[in-house]
């Protein structure tokens, strides 16, 4: 018989240490290096260390974005534009444990036969979920490549069952100051006006790349990134990916989205990434992917050109930018 | 010593940048903000010492500090060069001229740089007078901040608000100086 001696560097199964523990003594040095920063901090990692860690999802992988590189989830959950908590991008991570995901409605409004609004969780149950590869560029010029998790647009839709009127579907995100604090400052001293408004032609919101997600890496959304669902337009700038929202309505004619009404010398509806078309202010050309010192070409349509590009056929994409 | 003091004083910025710049998220924006601003500030504080000069004189300080402006004016353009422009000289020059953000930038740059080219002792004597410039140097930096930004901040409201301090105060002398020549 042959006896296997254990090497002494081979410990057994029970010495492991649970990974419970594991990340607890990890959580423990986090908020001893972050005492050494500021107590502010100190209380919101605290914060989000009390909330519940991150549910896991459970999905199916699909084909889409097989081989890009993805960003981290600390950049992808800690560098967000969301006007309704600060115009700082680290600071949504911070402040939007003020958020409540659960539960929460979505509104169905306008040209459609089914107007029931719908419970998240309920939705969730009844939509297969799957992962999605997509990159994600901001009109400010940064990118990351983000694993959503999610379901196509159009089975969203076909649940409110949309007439034949309906051309265009409007976006809102949730107007509730007690959870938003910038919303709490009233129309004219909010930095931007609330709610925040997006809009998509239909036959952008049928096709199927347009994606509402509802998780990333794995897990749910952390609110910042638009808890408990958000839309996911990749070949569109990130300003057009309205996070966490309220209703949705079919309209007739386009709606006004809120950086075009802000500024629309600057932002127009459609918001394709283009890198031929620059910002009056900034060159599109190139992006910065975060965490790199260097630039990266911007591919038309953030390289789904394949996709949509027929969605624009005739279409002067300089005047509708 | 003192004067060792302001000028170690002055490299923090830079000490706060490069153990922040690792762990930024997006890199190169943050050269951008921490360098144009920190600029900013010491063109402020360094324009704050004349008027200030009655409580306090720390007039032997403007020199160092007005150099600083430029030596963080110039990271935040070698960040534009070497960095989002990658040495794409014509990507510079392009961007120079077709965007008024860009244009207003390179046309304080260029005040600053002839301001403290011309800041020692014997070519000061010579250059003095036009370095008033420094103000519309100081208006162009004020536009090219605020349209740096996608809205208007209070940060934005608070420069503004300094700016037009020093202006007026630069603008009530310069009228009771013209009335007295008058009277004269």
């Amino acid at each position: 018989m042959y006896i296997f001696k254990k090497p002494r560097w081979q410990l057994s199964q029970t010495e492991v240490t649970d990974e419970a523990l594991f990340h607890k003594r990890r959580d423990f040095l986090k908020l001893g290096a972050a005492a050494l920063v500021s107590s502010s901090v100190v209380m919101d990692t605290l914060w989000a260390a009390k909330n519940d860690p991150l549910a896991p999802l459970a999905f199916s992988p699909t084909p889409y974005g097989k081989g890009l590189e993805l960003s981290t989830f600390e950049q992808a959950s800690t560098y967000n534009n969301f006007y309704e908590f600060s115009t700082a991008k680290e600071k949504p991570a911070r402040m939007a444990h003020t958020l409540r995901p659960s539960p929460w409605e979505v509104g169905f409004h306008g040209e459609c036969e089914n107007t029931t609004p719908l419970e998240v969780s309920a939705l969730l149950t009844t939509l297969p979920l799957e992962e999605r590869i997509y990159r994600f560029r901001c009109v400010e010029g940064w990118s990351m490549v983000v694993p959503w998790i999610g379901f196509p647009l159009s089975a969203l839709l076909a649940i409110a069952k949309p007439t034949s009127k309906a051309k265009y579907v409007l976006f809102q995100t949730k107007y509730d100051p007690t959870m938003f604090p910038d919303q709490r400052k009233g129309m004219r001293q909010g930095v931007i006006p609330y709610p925040y408004v997006e809009g998509l032609r239909m036959d952008e919101a049928m096709h199927p790349l347009a994606f509402v997600a509802v998780g990333m890496y794995g897990k749910v959304l952390p609110n910042q990134n638009g808890a408990p669902l958000r839309l996911i337009v990749p070949w569109k700038y990130g300003f057009k990916s309205i996070k966490s929202i309220d209703h949705v309505a079919f309209t007739t004619t386009e709606p006004k989205n809120t950086w075009q009404a802000l500024n629309p010398r600057e932002y127009g509806f459609y918001a394709n990434v283009n890198p031929h078309v620059d910002h009056p202010r900034w060159s599109q050309a190139k992006e910065r992917k975060l965490g790199s010192f260097l630039k990266t070409e911007t591919l038309m349509f953030n390289g789904y050109g394949e996709e949509v590009a027929s969605l624009y056929k005739e279409m002067d994409l300089k005047r509708f930018f | 010593m003192r004067k060792i003091a302001v000028f170690v004083g002055s490299l923090l910025p830079l000490a706060y940048l490069l153990y922040g710049v690792q762990e930024a998220n997006d890199p190169i924006k943050h050269i951008y903000t921490l360098t144009g601003l920190s600029a900013m500030g010491f063109l402020f504080l360094s324009l704050a010492l004349t008027p200030l000069r009655r409580v306090l004189n720390l007039l032997r300080y403007r020199r160092m500090l007005g150099l600083f402006a430029l030596f963080y004016a110039s990271l935040h353009f070698g960040n534009f060069f070497l960095l989002d422009a990658q040495l794409d000289l014509r990507f510079v020059l392009k961007e120079t001229l077709d965007k008024p953000f860009i244009t207003l930038g390179m046309g304080a740059f260029v005040i600053l740089i002839f301001m403290g080219t011309t800041s020692t002792k014997r070519l000061f004597a010579k250059h003095h007078a036009k370095h008033k410039l420094v103000y519309i140097a100081l208006i162009l930096i004020l536009i090219h901040e605020t349209m740096a930004q996608k809205v208007l901040g209070e940060r934005e409201v608070f420069f503004i608000f300094l700016t037009v301090i020093l202006l007026g105060y630069r603008g009530i002398g310069l009228v009771k100086r013209v009335k007295k020549d008058k009277r004269t």
